[in-house]
């Protein structure tokens, strides 16, 4: 194998001035490029800009799952550039300071260090990225041990001696081909392109380390923790990825469980079948599995179950990409060995989402038994006892889990073959946590009815301190119903009389309940509602004899659609426990209350004529059909009454459109509550997916802008976009004498962790009784409200204490909490848009 | 005429469906089937696309590969890993595979004791002083019961376009149908072997004569297996260097067996509780105002089980009960379903693997679960 001369022979074309795909530095990244003069760098125009190696390099790394491929980092968004006020400092500054670690590591580069970038052609073209590689290491004395390709794109630790070099090799086939290595580009570490490149580095060492990748992380398979009473396995593992942080690049990683079942999903079905009677098996399947992640037997890709197929079976055939017949039984034995022992089951159907060009499109059929369960299903978590036995084993005080994350480190730093790669490349990692410090802003206090209540703040939790106290606005049961069925009565009477004690010091005026008593039937129950409410009744409270869904949600339905009433379900058996059932109708009246339009307690809003919104989604995985958008936004200064739609709209169809009309009539209803339009409005968007980003930043705030712009001419309010978000890898910890704790409540970071490309900051609002606290991330991706930073953070805490089901501080602000109970119940029970004369309540909850 | 080929007649480009690659492993992979060798080993495995293939066989239980290019080795040596299914439901044989970095000139004791040993496309990489030294290595001194060797059959080469002298530029040589056969009739006279040629991708029909694209040849060898003659006579030192090596959970290992029995054994039990009580349950709905909706819910899932019962148990004194808030389920009961049945062999396997993992009864006839959590809820 040597490089032939560079001159091809005379039947070669001359070389086509292809054009490589340009990374072109991104406003996001901030290191500078330099491009050898003379590239051409163009776009492809098929993805966004700066993201253009993903493609091929993921696949590269990704191909041995079923991956999928977004920018999960929202990278190349750089919306802190239109943020005026912030271009210098995102920082607050209230509160004191508290030292915290957190699960960053440094990568560090050596000085000097850039990142070669080339690109590789084919002189006759040639398709198969195996041959492409194969070819081109033909040459691995010119290019070198160390490298990464996926096809075309060629990085390298070193430049070579020429900008063009040409070299040529011959395939088993005897062809010669001439191939062309370009350098296209120099990369600084802090180049878009490089990070990417760095994360596909650390998936290679993960590998190295003997990590099984299932969906986007890494796991240990040799130590599994089997929880048997549940067919579940846990494997530990991380989560991990590289970013340009604040100040520096940095891998951020935690541990993480992945929940495993030791079932094929044939013998799941099997067991269910014994389950449920016949007629209800194929709805009891469809309603389990589908929206369920399986693990393929026999290479390791993970399938989304999106239907199952009763009309197939093995037996049957499908056609290869060469064009011939065969039946899957027999192609399982030929590919994989794997005997499909029962010819009679259904198949799994897999939409696929990928679009690989060498790929067949359409979707993909599995086969049940060859497949793995993965994760939980919607019942599995609802299923307290289970949650519980798996806690045991994923929750982690801050010390132990800090500990499981540098284990990371270490295995990294120990191992010989890893230290090679990253010595090759000319990387390193730092071996100590990152830390910092942060702020803890003061705790607020809880305003109900002239009484200032001070709480512990470790605890954010004034549940003792409010008991009993005078509500801000407490509504009357004048005319209410009491409904039950004839096993139930004794409960029922029970809650009546605690009622009866715990309303009168909370101001509200109660009489006796109408009692019904019915069949413990849907029908009965709704019989009994059609004939007894009047336009009187101010709530109708149903004592329910199990938690089955269907009774829940055709009440539901009907008094939040047909008969907009106020209702509250409660299961009897909440109510069996003597000891605790004070407390329980505590609870209940104090909801009951909120549903009628009450108001519990609030807390000091120094911003005036401000008008708050929150947007959650929630999306019907097990129909896969609709998603829900709920959509509330304060109604008066206290923000203690909340005006709330929703959007209802089925797959494919884009939510900003019904956003925009949920805006409008919010601003209507303020108008009506207030006699003015609020002149700043904070927009707080949950359920905002990974790689969602862009979405946001282009079409739903222009739509906002838009609809603000039609309200009127003059009316030019003020508006701040925030996107929430409450799934992160990020944690903190406190360092304390003694032991790592968890970070207290308030805690807010917008320094190191936070990106440099955006205005954004960490809380930390509620407190964990075990485990580690998650932190919520709040990015601020618009705004002209001109309000400091301090005052963003400050009043997204308050609002983080306004939730009124929990006499707490809760993880978001409670429009995000709000608006994700409406869009559950919706999405859950009632399936279309509630009554909008509810709409003034939190009927919801 | 042949299936496995197309002639363009334009072009006389020949191409082979499927590729010649996938023609010869899978020759090697029908030898697998027809032999069932425990142990094999694939000399030059290059890319492991061929152990990859192989590790599915169910008979291997040691797949070894052999290459002088450890970095090529590298690159693709985690598709031999297990996976994840692998660990989820372990299977009965065990499974080792291990890669070695070295030549097939040097003779290493990790290659003795095989059944099988591939050499695909190995041997016209060869340099001369190393295909001297090749036989003896191969025959001599790893001496398995079967040797495959595929080489180029240099006849066919007029008829692949752009080939001029060989077919791969990293080629020593390629041999004419009658090269190969005196180089292998040799091998096989000299270490007591028996051979027989054949060959994959066929020529056009008119071009019959120049015989298969690549040729093959299959070694068996002659003495048999207890003559350990050439290998017990130096046990020589370790040259190969060793780049992975993956041990494949197995039930033949006990931590994966009592994980597996322990999984199996409380599964099996809950399912008898749950049936026990629903059981329970309905009898006790019977007396109060039970919704028609609910009896018919719990009534097949009854059938079953005292169907199933009834099979498995015949002492009605060796039934699951409940005492208090307590079930107790024995463990002949257990121990009559087919899976924990099949995993344990014998009572007393199933009894000592589940010692202390599983809570018995105050004799040990018995799991006791608590009837707790079992509510309406489920």
């Amino acid at each position: 194998q040597q490089t032939l001369p560079s001159q091809p022979p005379g039947r070669w074309q001359p070389p086509q001035p292809r054009v490589p795909p340009s990374v072109s530095e991104q406003p996001g990244g901030r290191g500078r490029q330099r491009g050898p003069p003379g590239v051409p760098q163009g776009q492809d125009g098929r993805r966004p800009e700066g993201l253009q190696i993903s493609a091929g390099f993921q696949e590269l790394s990704l191909a041995d799952r079923g991956g999928h491929r977004r920018d999960f980092h929202d990278l190349g968004l750089n919306t802190r550039q239109a943020i005026e006020h912030v271009q210098e400092s995102k920082t607050g500054s209230s509160g004191v300071l508290i030292k915290l670690t957190a699960n960053y590591f440094r990568l560090t580069s050596r000085p000097q260090w850039a990142l070669y970038q080339y690109h590789v052609d084919y002189s006759p073209e040639m398709e198969a990225r195996r041959l492409r590689s194969a070819l081109l290491f033909q040459h691995e004395e010119l290019i070198g041990k160390t490298h990464a390709f996926d096809g075309s794109i060629l990085f390298l630790p070193k430049k070579l001696a020429n900008k063009v070099t040409e070299v040529f090799s011959r395939t088993r086939n005897g062809e010669d081909v001439k191939i062309t290595i370009t350098l296209t580009n120099e990369l600084p570490p802090t180049s878009p392109t490089c990070l990417q490149f760095y994360n596909i580095i650390f998936r290679r060492l993960l590998k190295m380390l003997n990590l099984q990748q299932i969906g986007r992380n890494y796991y240990n398979p040799s130590d599994p923790i089997s929880v048997p009473n549940h067919r579940l396995m846990v494997w530990p593992g991380f989560t991990s990825s590289i970013l340009q942080y604040e100040e520096s690049i940095m891998l951020c990683t935690d541990v993480s469980h992945k929940v495993l079942r030791s079932e094929t999903v044939l013998d799941f079905m099997y067991s269910l079948y014994y389950q449920v009677e016949e007629q209800r098996f194929r709805d009891a399947c469809a309603k389990e599995l589908i929206g369920l992640i399986v693990l393929t037997k026999y290479n390791n890709k993970t399938y989304r179950v999106d239907d199952i197929d009763w009309d197939a079976n093995p037996q049957c055939t499908f056609r290869k990409a060469d064009g011939s017949e065969i039946s899957y039984v027999d192609y399982y034995k030929r590919q994989y060995n794997q005997e499909i022992s029962d010819l009679n089951q259904p198949v799994l159907v897999s939409q696929s989402k990928r679009r690989r060009g060498s790929m067949m499109p359409g979707p993909v059929v599995l086969i049940p038994e060859l497949c793995f369960l993965t994760g939980l299903s919607e019942k599995m978590r609802s299923d307290f006892n289970m949650m519980k036995d798996l806690a045991v084993h994923t929750r982690m005080p801050p010390e132990q889990r800090q500990r499981e994350i540098g284990r990371l480190i270490d295995y990294i730093q120990k191992d010989d073959n890893v230290q090679k790669e990253l010595r090759d490349w000319g990387l390193s990692f730092d071996s100590k946590l990152l830390s910092f410090t942060g702020r803890v802003v003061q705790a607020e206090k809880i305003l109900q009815s002239g009484n200032v209540f001070d709480y512990n703040p470790q605890f954010a939790d004034w549940s003792k301190e409010t008991r009993g106290a005078r509500l801000i606005c407490p509504k009357p049961l004048d005319n209410w119903l009491l409904i039950y069925t004839q096993r139930n009565y004794g409960v029922a009477n029970t809650l009546l009389q605690n009622l009866f004690k715990v309303t009168p010091s909370m101001g509200i005026r109660m009489n006796k309940a109408t009692m019904i008593e019915v069949d413990d039937r849907t029908e009965a129950y709704l019989r009994v509602l059609q004939q007894s409410i009047t336009p009187d009744t101010n709530i109708v409270v149903c004592v329910l004899s199990s938690s089955r869904k269907d009774k829940y949600d055709a009440i539901k339905k009907y008094l939040c659609t047909d008969c907009p009433i106020p209702s509250q379900c409660v299961v009897a058996r909440t109510l069996s426990k003597p000891q605790s059932v004070l407390a329980i109708a505590t609870k209940i009246a104090l909801q009951m209350n909120c549903k009628m339009g009450g108001e519990l307690w609030s807390v000091e809003i120094p911003l005036k004529q401000v008008m708050i919104v929150g947007i959650d989604c929630y999306h019907d995985t097990l129909s896969g059909k609709q998603s829900i958008a709920g959509f509330v936004a304060s109604l008066n200064q206290t923000m203690t009454r909340w005006f709330s739609r929703c959007v209802v709209q089925s797959r494919g169809q884009e939510l900003v459109d019904g956003l925009k009309a949920c805006l409008q009539t919010a601003l209507r209803d303020w108008f009506k509550w207030n006699k003015y339009l609020p002149s700043r409005i904070m927009v707080y968007r949950d359920g905002v997916g990974d790689g969602q980003l862009h979405t946001l930043v282009n079409y739903e705030v222009p739509q906002f802008l838009d609809c603000l712009k039609s309200v009127g001419k003059d009316y030019n309010p003020r508006l701040t976009v925030i996107v929430v978000k409450k799934r992160v890898n990020t944690r903190f910890f406190a360092q304390s004498p003694g032991a790592l704790k968890n970070p207290p409540p308030g805690t807010v970071v917008d320094v190191e962790v936070t990106r440099p490309e955006w205005y954004d900051f960490f809380i930390v609002s509620q407190a964990v009784r075990d485990g580690c606290v998650a932190p919520t991330h709040y990015n601020v991706i618009y705004d002209t409200s001109k309000l400091k930073p301090d005052h963003v953070q400050r009043l997204t805490y308050k609002l983080c204490h306004m939730y009124y089901n929990w006499s707490g501080v809760i993880r978001v602000p409670a429009p995000c909490q709000y608006a994700h109970k409406l869009a559950f119940l919706v999405g859950q029970s009632i399936h279309r848009e509630p009554n909008l004369l509810l709409s003034d309540k939190l009927y919801y909850l | 005429m042949d299936k496995n080929f197309q002639e363009e007649p334009f072009t006389g480009i020949i191409k082979f469906t499927p590729p010649l690659y996938k023609q010869r492993y899978h020759f090697v992979k029908d030898l697998v089937g027809k032999y069932k060798p425990k142990k094999v080993a694939d000399l030059g495995c290059a890319d492991c696309t061929l152990l990859g293939m192989l590790k599915f066989c169910s008979c291997i239980e040691v797949l070894a590969g052999l290459d002088i290019c450890a970095s090529v080795m590298k690159e693709n040596m985690h598709r031999l890993s297990p996976l994840p299914g692998d660990y989820l439901q372990p299977d009965e044989r065990p499974l080792t595979v291990t890669l070695h970095h070295g030549s097939v000139a040097h003779k290493d004791p990790c290659m003795l004791g095989f059944d099988l040993v591939t050499c695909i496309e190995l041997i016209e990489h060869l340099e001369e002083s190393e295909l001297k030294k090749f036989p003896e290595v191969v025959f001599g001194f790893m001496a398995p019961s079967i040797v495959v060797i595929s080489t180029p059959n240099s006849e066919f080469n007029p008829l692949l376009r752009g080939v001029t002298l060989f077919r791969h530029p990293d080629h020593k040589f390629e041999w004419s149908r009658l090269q190969f056969q005196s180089w292998a009739l040799e091998a096989a006279r000299c270490y007591d072997y028996s051979v027989e040629f054949t060959g994959v991708g066929h020529p056009p029909t008119e071009m019959k004569n120049v015989g298969f694209c690549t040729q093959i040849a299959v070694f068996v060898r002659k003495y048999s297996q207890t003559s350990e003659s050439a290998q017990s006579e130096t046990p020589s030192e370790a040259v190969y260097k060793m780049v992975f090596k993956a041990v494949y959970p197995s039930l033949k290992d006990e931590k994966y067996l009592q994980n597996a029995v322990i999984s199996e054994v409380i599964f099996t039990a809950q399912i008898i509780k749950r049936n026990l009580l629903n059981h329970l349950m309905s009898e006790h709905e019977e007396y109060n105002d039970a919704p028609t909706e609910r009896k018919s819910k719990f009534q097949p899932s009854m059938n079953t089980f005292s169907e199933d019962l009834g099979k498995l148990v015949v002492e009605k004194s060796m039934e699951p009960f409940v005492d208090g808030n307590m079930v107790y389920i024995p463990l002949t009961v257990i121990f009559s379903f087919p899976k924990v049945n099949q995993l344990c062999g014998t009572f007393e396997k199933l009894c000592k693997l589940i010692a202390g993992k599983v809570t018995l009864s105050s004799n040990g006839s018995a799991v006791m679960l608590n009837t707790e959590h079992e509510n309406e809820e489920n």
